[in-house]
């Protein structure tokens, strides 16, 4: 279409009725919009069509006569008459419904799709009543596993290439294909070559007949025992919209809702089947406490036994007021609500008065950073034809519904990709410009990027002619979104926020999308579980004072971030710790800091869903309920968009809301923090901050949510970081993660918990080349702190002189190896 | 005084004869212990207390469908699904009745079960002589409803079995096609079943082309050269 003078609709005729479609649009999708359903099975919304099934045959008249034509193939055009219901079409639709069911079993009462099949609901609308066809049907083995998840039965393929039009074009997975000919045409993976893709899910959702079942739902129910409510999902920071579908107070499966602005219906499979862990039997239904082999209570006792709420509570509170504010820490927050994590926020802050407290665990980026830049969404960071600069983590292994988006953005929409990250990532296949710095020179490549000389010489590792093109698309006039985060583990947040800052300034517009991938980690830190920042994005210093009103306490100085209280624990001046759903021995990028302060401190709290790592030493463990499913609340998404969370079932045994465990803990530490529900809450929270006024309206429970923008902070200037040289032999460490690793949610979804790959030390051929082994050999990676055994795998992925490894596998602790302060980290790499 | 006025309907009547002759008030028949033990002979399609039948094999009939709890207007069926064992199946094909479970205490003995029901695994039997002391027993689970291995429906204690009762509990008729097998379509037959095998057709039905004739009376067994049609029924059967 060229937008000059364009019309803006077009008037065509359906059954008669004159209707208006936009111009270009499709036949199905102009009826579907004015209400005249066409059957299909091929056809969806945010696939290109392809007009496989038949099933949507319709009488079009484009001025030569009607003639059947399927209606998601013909765009209308002026005048165009359209029949669904004229004897023609209900002959075509008959005669196709006849022909899919020649060799589609009738096992409906065994297949999983039976009750919400397309293929039933329109044979029953639109299909004979009666069969003709007397032979054998086509036979295939039944189920066959093509990946972990996903079990396919041909029988019932009705070959509509829904799946694999979804691998190939939307996941970029293309595992399975069309294979065969004529009757023989099947769907299927090649042998050895399983559909092990992160979106394996989504195949299952679309497909309109029962042949590609999940193995977690498998038998589990059928639809018309399921109740559902449309919630988020709380897995990661993209905050896909779900429907929670339960049966008999059991979570039994999550489906994709279509939100225009977030997930468009897509899950990764990590999100889809997240559901298993609610109901996985290390679930806690009550609190424990130190005790001995008796069950006995016992402060010294070597293992965790059950005790009451009082109890726990009870040892919490008296630890809490004995310790006092300057030696508490708080950790984590992401797996909260909003509201839950606005109650913690009061409870820290408000009552026992300690700044210690944040929510990331070292892995993510300065809270000023995230909420002081200029903030895009994700419909912004996608708009056709910008450019995307990828500042952050693999979007496909962290933030798999946005690699969706992205990845359309730029197939689809034309949009420049410039990646700015230390090694490859899953849509550096599609970037346009690939700059891999080395680890912790990512500042000086931003500053290269916007000067107005080109380089020349090679700044961090890049070579200046790569420079001088991606400067070139960043100065195209297009709108620039810089999608930011912690690009590697194994590196210092400073030359990103150096990085990112040189952006801001240098190309005016310039917007950023937050890329921390935990959970409602960005809601976290708008209700100020961050030191340094109170509810509403807004900072101690400028708001101290409206807050001293509000709230019975408040905290006169900033306090300590996340390293800064580990490190504070291990050397005795915290002496209490809360972690608020966070694994430190998991998730901190330095293991052994981790370890000592959780070994050191006199009294540590958990509070999560599991016994976790961190949590078995744990002196006190509170059982919180899930915020996915088991409690009502809101999430904030990477953009700050506010959906709502909607509990479907109860909480295990007496586990409670996160925020009704911090109005507990505050009425025995003598106060109150006056919370008597989410929706008061939510009240509370509005007052004290205008932008999150829309809250208390309500008006965030639709399905898209509500936008939250602006806030006060603004990012603090930052002196540049220093990178000590690498010697000759050394590698710098690049840590990433993979979509399947040791966190908690997923290690407890039996489905899952197996597919954490492990890792491997990568290098580049020639890199790999002069070490002189063989691929897959043992070797040691030495770094400062500590070393490991692990095999080695050339990968032309990771730039020279740099060692990719993933972060937090079953089989090497890579967390040993890094340092939370450090600016980058180097190893040696060496055969055994 | 006006409900004495009743109760003086209730004694006029009780030896009062209608036109016809007949006592209007009957004892009921049966009651253990009493002179008349003997019930009254029921209607043909009486529903009663339900039986889960297996095939002639022993395999059960139920797949788990759950259609019969989908279409329960009392809501008392509660079934869920399991993969079968591919080398030990319960069921012929993939997925067997984990959990059945029928609550009588709201049970409206309607039959839109046994309608449901794709492979004639839920019947109901015509006994209606139950009684249960405690909600326990009134919620019968597979382990009451199943059939033994003789085909019978179990006895509980608190359920008053005659001699004969037992006899015939189980096969609706089977009038639509098994499995999608268009052989079968409009023909009118019994299937087989463990304990009964075939059953001899009533008027208006057919055995022609649905299974091989049956031998004899329904108590016969009827060999094994049955299971390769009756497989074939349930298409993506297990290695029985």
């Amino acid at each position: 279409m060229s937008d000059t003078a364009a019309p803006t609709t077009v008037a065509i005729t359906v059954n008669g009725v004159a209707v208006e479609a936009k111009p270009g649009e499709l036949v199905i999708d102009a009826c579907e919009r004015n209400g005249v359903y066409i059957p299909r099975f091929c056809y969806h919304s945010r696939m290109r069509a392809v007009g496989m099934c038949r099933m949507c045959l319709v009488e079009i008249d484009g001025g030569r006569g009607p003639a059947l034509q399927p209606s998601c193939m013909v765009s209308v055009s002026p005048d165009m008459k359209v029949f669904t219901e004229s004897p023609v079409t209900k002959k075509a639709q008959d005669g196709i419904l006849e022909f899919l069911l020649i060799n589609h079993p009738l096992d409906c009462p065994v297949c999983d799709k039976g009750g919400e099949c397309p293929l039933q609901d329109q044979t029953m609308a639109y299909g004979p009543g009666e069969s003709r066809f007397v032979e054998e049907k086509r036979h295939f083995e039944k189920p066959i596993p093509i990946s972990d998840l996903v079990y396919l039965d041909r029988e019932r393929c009705i070959l509509c290439d829904r799946c694999t039009r979804f691998a190939k074009e939307v996941a970029g997975d293309p595992l399975i294909h069309f294979q065969g000919r004529g009757n023989l045409t099947e769907v299927n993976t090649f042998p050895d070559d399983p559909f092990s893709s992160y979106f394996s899910g989504n195949t299952v959702q679309i497909c309109p007949v029962g042949a590609l079942t999940a193995k977690p739902y498998r038998f589990k129910a059928r639809p018309w025992d399921l109740e559902e409510v449309e919630s988020t999902s709380v897995v990661d920071s993209v905050g896909s919209r779900i429907s929670v579908q339960s049966s008999r107070d059991r979570v039994l499966r999550f489906v994709g809702v279509d939100s225009d602005p977030v997930n468009w219906g897509w899950l990764t499979d990590k999100e889809r089947f997240s559901f298993e862990a609610l109901d996985h039997e290390g679930r806690l239904g009550g609190p424990l406490m130190r005790g001995n082999a008796l069950g006995k209570l016992d402060a010294k006792g070597d293992q965790l036994v059950r005790a009451t709420w009082a109890q726990a509570l009870g040892a919490a509170a008296s630890a809490l007021t004995e310790a006092g504010p300057s030696r508490v820490g708080v950790l984590g927050g992401a797996r909260l609500t909003n509201e839950a994590a606005y109650a913690w926020a009061k409870l820290t802050k408000g009552v026992l008065g300690t700044d210690n407290v944040d929510a990331q665990l070292a892995d993510g980026l300065p809270a000023d950073v995230v909420l002081g830049l200029p903030r895009a969404t994700i419909d912004e960071a996608c708009t056709p034809g910008g450019v995307i600069v990828l500042l952050g983590p693999d979007p496909k292994e962290e933030l798999g519904a946005l690699y969706l988006r992205l990845r359309h953005a730029v197939i689809e929409d034309r949009a420049t990709l410039i990646e700015l990250t230390p090694r490859s990532t899953g849509l550096s296949k599609f970037a346009a410009h690939r700059l891999h710095p080395r680890p912790g020179e990512v500042g000086e490549l931003a500053t290269a990027l916007v000067a107005d000389v080109a380089p020349t010489r090679a700044i961090a590792g890049v070579e200046p002619a790569a420079i001088a093109a991606a400067t070139a698309a960043l100065r195209s006039g297009k709108p620039v979104t810089v999608i930011l985060g912690r690009t590697s583990l194994a590196e210092g947040t400073d030359a990103i926020v150096e990085a990112a800052l040189t952006l801001r300034d240098g190309f005016p517009g310039v917007k950023f999308l937050s890329a921390l991938r935990r959970g409602n980690v960005h809601g976290a830190l708008d209700m100020g579980l961050s030191p340094g920042l109170l509810p509403g994005r807004t900072t101690l210093a400028a708001s101290r004072a409206a807050f001293v009103d509000a709230w019975p306490n408040v905290p006169t100085a900033t306090g300590l971030d996340a390293t800064g209280i580990l490190e504070a624990a291990a050397s005795g001046r915290i002496t209490t710790l809360v972690l608020l759903g966070a694994d430190p021995l998991r998730d901190f990028p330095d293991a052994a800091l981790a370890k000592k302060a959780l070994e050191t401190v006199e009294m540590l709290i958990a509070v999560d869903l599991f016994v976790t790592d961190s949590g078995r030493l744990a002196d006190v463990v509170l059982a919180a309920a899930a915020s996915s499913s088991e409690v009502d609340g809101s999430f904030t998404n990477l953009e700050g968009r506010v959906t709502a969370v909607r509990q479907k079932v109860t909480p295990p045994g007496t586990a409670r809301a996160d925020w009704m465990i911090a109005a507990e803990l505050a009425t025995r530490l003598g106060g109150d923090l006056g919370l008597e529900s989410v929706e008061q809450i939510r009240a509370e929270l509005a007052a004290l901050s205008r932008i999150h006024e829309p809250l208390a309206t309500g008006a965030f429970g639709d399905r898209d949510g509500v936008l939250i923008t602006g806030g006060s902070v603004t990012v603090a200037p930052r002196e540049r970081a220093v990178v000590p040289k690498s010697d000759a032999y050394s590698y710098r460490l690049i840590a990433t993660r993979s979509m399947y690793d040791l966190g908690t949610v997923l290690q407890h979804s039996s489905s899952s918990a197996h597919l954490a790959p492990g890792t491997a030390v990568l290098l580049h051929p020639l890199d790999f080349d002069q070490l002189g082994v063989e691929a897959g050999a043992r070797v040691k990676v030495s770094a400062a702190k500590a070393s490991l055994h692990t095999i080695v795998h050339p990968d032309a992925g990771v730039p020279r002189g740099s060692a990719a490894m993933l972060f937090n596998q079953p089989d090497a602790d890579v967390g040993g190896l890094l340092d939370a302060r450090a600016a980058a980290i180097d190893v040696r790499v060496e055969r055994v | 005084m006006g409900y004495l006025n009743g109760f003086a309907v209730t004694f006029r009547k009780l030896f009062h004869n209608t036109p016809t002759g007949a006592i209007v008030t009957t004892e009921y028949g049966g009651g253990r212990g009493r002179k008349h033990d003997e019930k009254r002979p029921k209607a043909d399609r009486v529903h009663g207390r339900h039986v889960l039948n297996r095939y002639e094999d022993g395999m059960e009939k139920c797949i788990g469908c759950e259609l019969c709890a989908g279409v329960c207007p009392a809501k008392c069926i509660y079934v869920r699904g399991a993969d079968n064992d591919p080398e030990n199946p319960t069921s012929p094909g993939e997925r067997f009745g984990f959990i059945y479970e029928i609550n009588y205490l709201r049970c409206i003995h309607c039959d839109l079960c046994v309608e449901a029901c794709p492979t004639e695994a839920i019947t109901e039997s015509k006994l209606f002589e139950f009684s249960f002391t405690n909600r326990q027993d009134a919620i019968y689970t597979k382990a009451e409803l199943l059939v033994g291995d003789d085909g019978m429906p179990k006895h509980l204690p608190w359920e008053d079995w005659r001699p004969g009762e037992d006899l015939m509990t189980s096969a609706w008729m089977r009038a639509t096609s098994p499995s999608g097998d268009a052989d079968y379509v409009g023909k009118v037959a019994w299937s087989g079943e463990l304990g009964y095998g075939l059953r001899a057709p009533e008027s208006g039905q057919t055995t022609e082309g649905a299974w091989p004739p049956p031998a004899g009376a329904s108590h016969d067994d009827h060999g094994h050269d049955d299971h390769d049609d009756h497989d074939h029924g349930h298409a993506h059967g297990g290695n029985h």
